[in-house]
């Protein structure tokens, strides 16, 4: 019997929105898959590119960077930053061939629980589709 | 036409003047076709200096040198280096002022225009003249180059020799500069971005066979590291320098330094390196294409910062090394920047 693949997915959360908007979710016992990672940042604007190469090389099936909305950083202006980098990070994977799917940028506040279970169901459907990510996994 | 004898006779008054410390040039190179750098410190050495299609190098990467040296002496010259410029160089200078690396005051730029021609491929050359040795390439009358071999001379069309850079340049003559030697005539030249044409027409699954092949050439040389004159940073990701193993380090501290990218140069360490690389060098790129003559085993790299420009261009609107006082790209947002991609 084979087992169906479950993905591993790496996401970053920054500590005043996203994260808090995943322990909603959680205290609220809304369901969502469990193949996410939280990594908990200071801000979504400190998520540096090569955490995001990094996390594939090291065997994540996705990778997920989630920060607060444009306007409300506990920074004043971390996401923005992000916003732009992140933009850049997407479009270079996607010219070296990655699937786009793979890296994933959201918007989550603090108060938004169902949002974040909702945008890991649809990731976790989506990467579930394309398989093990085997392009970036180191393999010495 | 770029006059030789301006450019010395600019040199040795700066010299003599004793206004810059010392001027960064080319000078003929051993082996007859490529010009090697040179530094010159006295106004007699001028006449050493060239100026044809074969000065190829960007010579600013010695300024991120000089810096360095300057910080290490008690009581350094704090006169300006003098440094010859193309236009790709020029711009490259423009970065180093934005992220304010060096000062204007610390250059002294003596800006060459390529007016209508700009710097010719050495492997495009040797493809051309199949066995024949050249041993000198100037500049023609009109868009041409003249090759010098043993068996004497030929006229080359320069658009055939021209490197892939010079022929997608957007600004041929140097953005800033102290003293101009030449016109600043606009070359037309091909569509921007036009070596990125083919691989953007290309499906994910065959782009990522075309990189996989190339990028697992790389034999991790870091020739374009090294001579790119944005990769100035004291500590690089790949060299695990700054973790010294001693007798006294513990299995524990060992296994917790982060080992960011592995020193073996297999396909999936090299992608990483190359990624890294790239998204560096996003909107500071100056597209003098150093790191793809550099490299030993012809990996088009500059297809991958080419793509980071372009993306710079489309999304934001970000012309790299055009102005000074700009901010650097990922170091400045706009409010209109596209989040479409966010969910």
């Amino acid at each position: 019997m084979s087992e169906e693949f479950e993905p591993k997915i790496v996401a970053f959360l920054c500590k005043w929105c996203s994260s808090a908007g995943s322990d909603l979710a959680g205290v609220s016992r809304m369901e969502y898959p469990p193949n996410v990672v939280p990594i908990q940042v200071m801000c979504s604007g400190s998520v540096s590119p090569l955490y995001i190469f990094s996390a594939l090389n090291k065997g994540a099936d996705g990778v997920l960077v989630s920060g607060c909305h444009p306007g409300d950083c506990h920074y004043i202006k971390g996401n923005m930053y992000a916003r732009r980098r992140l933009a850049l990070v997407k479009k270079l994977l996607e010219h070296v061939g990655l699937e786009p799917e793979r890296f994933q940028m959201s918007w989550v506040s603090a108060a938004e629980g169902t949002k974040y279970t909702q945008i890991i169901k649809d990731l976790v459907k989506e990467i579930k589709l394309l398989g093990p990510q085997t392009k970036l996994r180191r393999n010495l | 036409m770029v006059k030789i004898e301006s450019l010395r006779e600019e040199a040795k008054n700066l010299l003599k003047e004793g206004k810059v410390k010392y001027i960064i040039g080319y000078e003929s190179g051993p082996n007859g076709l490529l010009p090697k750098p040179i530094f010159i410190k006295k106004p007699e050495e001028v006449e050493k200096l060239i100026w044809d299609p074969t000065c190829v190098f960007n010579l600013t990467r010695f300024l991120a040198d000089e810096k360095r040296r300057k910080a290490k002496e008690k009581q350094p010259d704090q006169r300006p280096v003098g440094v010859i410029a193309k236009g790709c160089d020029s711009r490259a200078i423009v970065i180093l002022l934005q992220e304010k690396f060096i000062n204007r005051n610390d250059v002294y730029i003596l800006g060459v225009s390529c007016e209508k021609e700009g710097v010719l491929d050495e492997r495009k050359l040797a493809r051309k003249l199949k066995n024949r040795k050249p041993k000198k390439v100037e500049f023609g009358e009109k868009d041409n180059f003249i090759v010098t071999t043993e068996e004497g001379k030929i006229e080359i069309p320069a658009k055939e020799l021209l490197a892939d850079r010079c022929l997608e340049c957007k600004a041929n003559f140097p953005v800033i500069y102290d003293v101009l030697i030449g016109e600043k005539t606009q070359r037309d030249g091909e569509k921007p971005f036009k070596a990125l044409e083919k691989i953007e027409s290309l499906s994910q699954e065959e782009k990522w066979n075309f990189w996989k092949e190339e990028l697992s050439k790389c034999i991790r040389c870091y020739a374009c590291r090294s001579v790119c004159p944005m990769c100035y940073c004291d500590e690089c990701v790949v060299d695990t320098i700054n973790f010294a193993v001693t007798a006294d380090t513990s299995a524990e501290e060992k296994a917790q330094k982060i080992k960011w990218i592995d020193k073996s140069p297999v396909s999936s360490e090299n992608f990483v390196y190359h990624l890294v690389r790239a998204i560096h060098l996003a909107g500071r790129c100056v597209d003098c294409g150093e790191c793809e003559r550099a490299c030993p085993l012809e990996i088009p790299l500059r297809l991958l910062n080419k793509k980071m420009e372009k993306e710079a261009k489309e999304l934001f609107g970000y012309e790299v090394g055009m102005d000074p006082t700009q901010p650097s790209l990922v170091s400045s947002f706009k409010d209109e920047d596209p989040e479409d991609f966010i969910r």
